[in-house]
């Protein structure tokens, strides 16, 4: 096992990562690596020239103003796991986080490049959709904010240009008694690939669902939003909602009828279509007694 | 181009001129020639190449080396201080948690960085932590121990003493029966043990393999000219360059080529081979050479490929693709059935699954010139890899030197001569230098060797009481395109059915269909698994069915000593209804069974194994074990040159422990020399469990040679008749009167100074005429058998399907424990690998043959976090025939993990899983069948 002849590119600023993106005509930009080295040992895909993102310290930031938290593109899981300021606002990132590979992996992989491989069981994509983050893509001529939901278009493809680079990860802080977690469905304990996962966000005040989002992962291309589970749930009074409720089963089947499951070595399209169903319930009983806590 | 980089490895700065593709993991065990950080998958799945960066701990090869510039690394080799352990490796070594050594540094680097982080982390959390760090021998129970063992000494604490009672037939021994470390832990645990891959020899070069893409086609053209042009190419070979041959494992079954010769089989069939000055110009000639293929219709099922008109594999031979044909008859099986109150068959089935030792294979060959080649290898025989390099080499054994490195685990995927072994060889022959070969973990699924998926139909007929009256089999074993050792596999699936419960009527249908796909071969267990997983669980439905007991049934049929199978085996020592009672109790079977709620289950599973086969796999006259012991001169110590191999089992410090018993010796006074075959006498090596029976009674022969020789020096210098003397714990005394002693050194010493050198020597050869006088009578014979039963704890989701193996309560009978630890570290190993086996574990390939998951990413292995609470316990027994009433564990221990978790599943769910892998798929399909039928 080998890896195939590359240029190796080391840029400190954004701006000349970019350039480098733009000037040759098979880059790509790596940041921590775990994936794009692994597809490049295995022959998936070759590229000329790798624009190393590790020496760029202005995408290695956590900061946060009044409404957002920002995370920079190349903050590795474990810096995410460990911030106390990303605990604070968006405790089911640390969580779905911190079900990613091994240690090892999590030193090492980034938040960025977890978003950017744009797998469709990519496990911090669901709690970011949930939280509708956006992304802070930089180009060559300028910046653009994109919600999250529209970055994905298919399994590992993005809407990011050849020459753009996502710098951060933009996270409004959640309004109060807002409750959010992560259901990872792996076929072991550890380190595992996602054969279903579901994010579910709700906000409750005065008995009322008055903000829910339910995302689904490895169900689809991408990781998405259950428009009809989320619509379903929306609005409706918690006492209402108890285990084993109606309305629970009711969105869990809505949820399903969301998702586009494959077959695979992991399972097969029905499976992950029952197995779903019952994740979307427990991160929705989970995420209302988070709220609960919190109210 | 390179470029220059400075980086800090445990302290020491360092300027290396690296490659934008170098690794750190190449950076360190290439350039700077620190190899205790091993190469286990390269894609970051399974931690072996753990080391510390920056205070973090990373996989080294997927970090590249221009990335680690300007940063501190620690690696195993920074870990102890001068010559002082760190506690963590002396933890490691004390508590057993290292077996093939492979995973250990990076293991050990891995547990620095969470104490680090955390000085007191819990149980739980150390099971979490460790899980990127995959483990295949020890079941991690021992490392886990290990780990919270170094806690305690980082936090200045003492860890508690454990309770030791030694077995009743080692009560008298000083020894044989301790709970020792291995004898080559302290190596492994400090990244000094020596792998084939570390080694380097001066002017060495590299050789690859090109792999067949299609599975079955005839090869039109090779056009190696582009590749043998590229600078830096020493030789291309293909299969016209090389002499035609037919070599494989068991002789009448040679069917592989050295290269393929006008046809491939399988996709990752040999096709063409090169040398270059390093692996990547390897990598760039492999593209340059270019085949034409004519594509055959292929078969990947074996029912299919035996149907009249299907594909056929070779023109020549196995007619219907059937590569091996059994059919036993023992008994009388239709009076059998016909004394049967109640009959049941059905169909299971069992996974393709794969060895994966942390270790990749690698091998490097060297001729000298007087026409003489030298082969370090990583194996579990060098005898059978000697014999057979002289069959392809038509040259004599003595023109061949066979050296065993240490060996990262084998569990079968290295019990026969590799394709590297040979190619190596004809390498380096040409390019007159030493080539070195390794596979990566791709090239070692698709070298294959695994286990043989079985298609299974069973049908038990039994007397009301429970009394087996009659067990009729039918096995179709999916082999892949090439035999390996697939005759043999054929014929255990049928044989070992026997030892564990009496049934005086028997027949056995088993066929091996060759398929356009990696060859299957031995693995731990070695074909029994598959039809054991089938007997545990009709055996258990039985008995629901004609309302007894699961346990009660076992006990009702329970083998016992001194025992002739219908198939002409011959049962020796036998504590199995011991084993039985023993995790019945434990378990707290009788609170438990019909007790437990719904999506909780508990289930029983049994199994054994032979101690060592009674027949060796080619005809030959030589002992299967065999050890020569030279005492120095000064009488201090003793070297034990030894055949057999360890590959992380322990068979050095088992052996070593056998020969101090003998001569009187304590354990810290012996130094082992093994599986060299310029150095050490024929040993079969490491397969079939024989190593501690076999190997430890010529040990202990050898032992006894010295000994008595030494007695004979103190007779004279103590001035008293000989047999008044006795040697132990160092010393030679009267054993009337004990305190009347000479140090045991001191007759040595006299003994050298006297009549030269002090040498001992053993053999050990089984009984001869073992087995009956039918086709196929010799595989199952053994000088003894092993057994054990276990019960295992599940818990389902019943609305996921998803398993989770809680407890395991086993019990083995494997005669006198020579170390107790490592029987436990088996013990625990084979549940683990069981379970993982049982629970995540299959090959899976594309319609075109081409397998899908060669990876540790995509094919699951258990971690660290799905370890179950394992209760081992090794019950009283002696077996006469083994060394100090020893005999085997490795496999049999793995024998009842499969039946047993099916058990406990079916009882936690109400229904049953005929099909292995046990997936969350099947299980959910299962309940929602049976609910179904419920409505």
């Amino acid at each position: 096992m080998h890896l195939p002849d590359f240029i190796f590119h080391q840029p400190v600023s954004v701006q000349e990562a970019i350039g480098l993106l733009n000037q040759k005509s098979n880059a790509v930009a790596m940041a921590g690596g775990t994936d794009l080295l692994v597809e490049l040992k295995k022959g998936i895909r070759r590229h000329e020239d790798i624009v190393s993102l590790a020496k760029i310290t202005e995408l290695k930031q956590i900061t946060e103003d009044k409404n957002n938290l920002f995370i920079g593109a190349c903050i590795t899981h474990s810096e995410v796991i460990a911030s106390l300021l990303v605990g604070r606002i968006a405790p089911a990132l640390v969580e779905a986080t911190s079900k990613i590979g091994s240690d090892q992996v999590r030193n090492t992989g980034t938040i960025g490049g977890n978003i950017c491989t744009a797998a469709s069981c990519c496990d911090t994509a669901p709690v970011l959709l949930s939280m509708n983050a956006s992304v802070e893509i930089t180009g060559f001529k300028n910046k653009r904010i994109i919600p999250l939901r529209n970055f994905f278009t298919f399994n590992k493809k993005t809407i990011l240009q050849k020459d753009e680079l996502v710098t951060r990860i933009i996270v409004p802080k959640p309004g109060p008694a807002t409750g959010a977690c992560y259901e990872k469905f792996g076929l072991r304990e550890a380190g595992s690939i996602s054969v279903v996962s579901v994010a579910a966000k709700v906000q409750i005040l005065e008995d009322t669902f008055v903000d829910v989002c339910i995302v689904i992962g490895a169900v689809a291309p991408t990781p998405k939003i259950s428009r009809q589970a989320t619509d379903l749930l929306m609005g409706k009074k918690v006492s209402e909602f108890i285990e084993k409720s109606q309305l629970l089963e009711d969105v869990g089947d809505a949820a399903v009828r969301d998702s586009i499951p494959i077959d695979d070595i992991r399972g097969g399209a029905q499976f992950r279509r029952e197995v779903l169903k019952v994740m979307v319930k427990r991160a929705i009983i989970r995420a209302v007694e988070i709220a609960g806590m919190k109210n | 181009m390179k470029q220059l980089i400075k980086i800090n490895v445990n302290g020491d700065e360092y300027e290396v001129a690296v490659r934008a593709t170098t690794t750190l993991l190449d950076l360190l065990r290439e350039e700077l020639k620190l190899t205790g950080t091993k190469k286990g998958c390269e894609l970051g799945d399974c931690g072996a190449c753990t080391v510390i960066m920056d205070g973090k701990a990373v996989n080294a090869c997927l970090v590249l080396a221009v990335d680690s510039a300007g940063r501190k690394v620690q690696t195993i080799e920074g870990l102890a201080t001068g010559g002082e352990l760190h506690p963590i490796q002396r933890a490691f070594i004390e508590k057993g948690a290292i077996q093939c050594g492979y995973c250990t540094p990076g293991m050990i680097m891995r547990t620095k960085s969470i104490l680090d982080k955390n000085p007191t982390p819990t149980k739980k959390e150390i099971k979490e932590e460790l899980s990127g760090n995959l483990c295949r021998c020890t079941g991690y129970t021992k490392i886990i121990e290990a780990v919270e063992t170094a806690r305690d000494y980082l936090n200045g604490k003492q860890p508690p003493k454990m309770e030791f009672m030694p077995q009743k037939s080692a009560m008298n021994l000083s020894v044989v029966g301790k709970r020792l470390p291995k004898i080559d832990a302290p190596d492994k645990a400090t990244g000094r043990a020596i792998y084939t891959d570390d080694i380097s020899l001066p002017n060495m070069i590299y050789g690859k393999f090109l792999l067949s893409t299609v599975a079955h086609a005839r090869i039109l053209s090779i056009d190696t000219t582009q590749a043998k042009a590229l600078p830096g190419v020493k030789v291309v070979l293909t299969g016209a360059d090389v002499p035609d041959i037919r070599w494989g494992t068991s002789p009448p079954r040679y069917d592989e080529t050295i290269l393929a010769k006008g046809k491939v089989r399988f996709v990752g069939d040999v096709v063409a081979a090169v040398a270059a000055i390093d692996e990547e110009t390897c990598y760039r000639a492999l593209e340059l050479i270019k085949v034409e293929y004519e594509e055959l219709p292929a078969v990947f099922d074996p029912i299919e490929a035996m149907k009249e008109g299907a594909p056929r594999l070779f023109d020549d031979k196995y007619d219907n693709n059937i590569n091996t044909h059994v059919d036993h008859h023992f008994g009388d099986i239709e009076k059998g059935f016909a004394e049967a109150d109640y009959i049941r068959e059905e169909r299971f089935t069992g996974n393709r699954t794969y060895q994966n030792p942390m270790e990749p294979h690698c091998s490097i060959a060297e001729w000298d010139q007087h026409g003489r080649v030298t082969l370090y290898t990583s194996t579990q025989v060098v005898h059978y890899v000697h014999h057979q390099l002289s069959h392809i080499l038509g040259i004599p054994l003595g023109d061949i030197r066979v050296i065993m490195t240490n060996c990262g685990g084998g569990f079968g995927a290295k019990a026969a001569t590799t394709t590297i072994e040979v190619m190596s060889i004809f390498l380096s022959r040409v390019a007159g230098c030493a080539v070195k070969m390794r596979f990566s973990r791709e090239e070692m699924y698709l070298f294959g060797r695994g286990r043989h998926k079985q298609y299974i139909d069973l049908k038990i007929g039994v007397k009301k009481d429970g009394t087996i009256t009659a067990v009729k089999q039918k096995a179709v074993l999916e082999g892949g395109a090439y035999s390996s050792f697939g005759i043999v596999s054929t014929y255990y699936a049928g044989s070992m059915l026997t030892t564990l419960y009496k049934f005086p009527n028997y027949k056995y249908d088993g066929f091996r269909v060759n398929t356009n796909l990696p060859p299957c071969g031995a693995f731990r267990g070695h074909g029994c698994p598959h039809p054991r997983f089938a007997f545990e669980s009709l055996l258990t439905m039985i008995a629901d069915d004609i309302g007894m007991d699961s346990i009660d049934i076992r006990l009702k049929n329970a083998m016992t000593p001194e025992y002739h199978t219908c198939n002409d085996l011959d049962i020796h020592s036998c504590e199995f209804t011991a084993c039985i009672e023993d995790v019945r109790k434990k378990s707290g079977w009788d609170q438990k069974k019909g007790k437990l709620p719904r999506g909780r289950g508990i289930g029983i599973g049994c199994g054994g194994f032979v101690s060592g086969a009674g027949y060796p796999i080619y005809r030959s006259k030589f002992p299967h074990s065999s050890a020569t012991i030279k005492i120095v001169e000064d009488g201090s110590r003793a070297v034990l040159f030894i055949g057999d191999a360890d590959i992380g089992q322990g068979s050095d410090t088992v052996l070593s422990m056998a020969a101090c018993e003998a001569m009187g010796i304590s354990y810290d006074r012996i130094s082992v020399v093994s599986a060299d075959s310029d150095l050490t006498p024929i040993g079969f090596g490491a397969y079939s469990s024989r190593v501690t029976l076999m190997g430890g009674n010529a040990c202990k022969m050898a032992g006894e040679e010295v000994k008595s020789q030494v007695i004979a020096q103190a007779a004279e210098i103590m001035n008293v008749k000989a047999a008044k003397l006795e040697a132990r714990n160092n010393r030679i005394f009267l054993k009337k009167d004990p305190s009347t002693f000479i140090p045991w050194e001191q007759a040595g010493f006299a003994h050298f100074s006297k009549k030269g050198p002090l040498l001992g020597k053993g053999h050990y050869s089984p009984p001869e005429g073992l087995g009956g006088k039918y086709k196929g009578a010799a595989i199952g014979t053994s000088p003894a058998y092993s057994f054990s039963a276990t019960v295992c704890e599940v818990d389902v989701d019943l609305e996921t399907g998803k398993v989770k193996v809680l407890n395991f309560w086993d019990a083995h009978d494997c005669g006198t424990a020579v170390n107790p630890m490592l029987v436990e570290g088996q013990a625990e190993g084979a549940v683990l690998m069981g379970m993982s086996e049982v629970l995540f574990e299959d090959e899976v390939f594309d319609k075109r043959g081409k397998m899908i998951n060669p990876d540790l990413h995509n094919y699951l292995i258990a971690t660290s976090a799905d370890m179950p609470e394992i209760h081992s316990t090794i019950v009283d027994s002696y077996e006469p025939a083994g060394p100090y009433g020893a005999k085997e564990v490795g496999e049999g221990a793995t024998l009842p993990i499969l039946g047993a978790i099916a058990n406990a599943v079916a009882d936690a769910i109400g229904a049953r899983i005929f099909e292995l892998p046990i997936t969350p798929q099947r299980v959910l399909k299962a309940i929602k069948e049976l609910k179904k039928k419920q409505d």
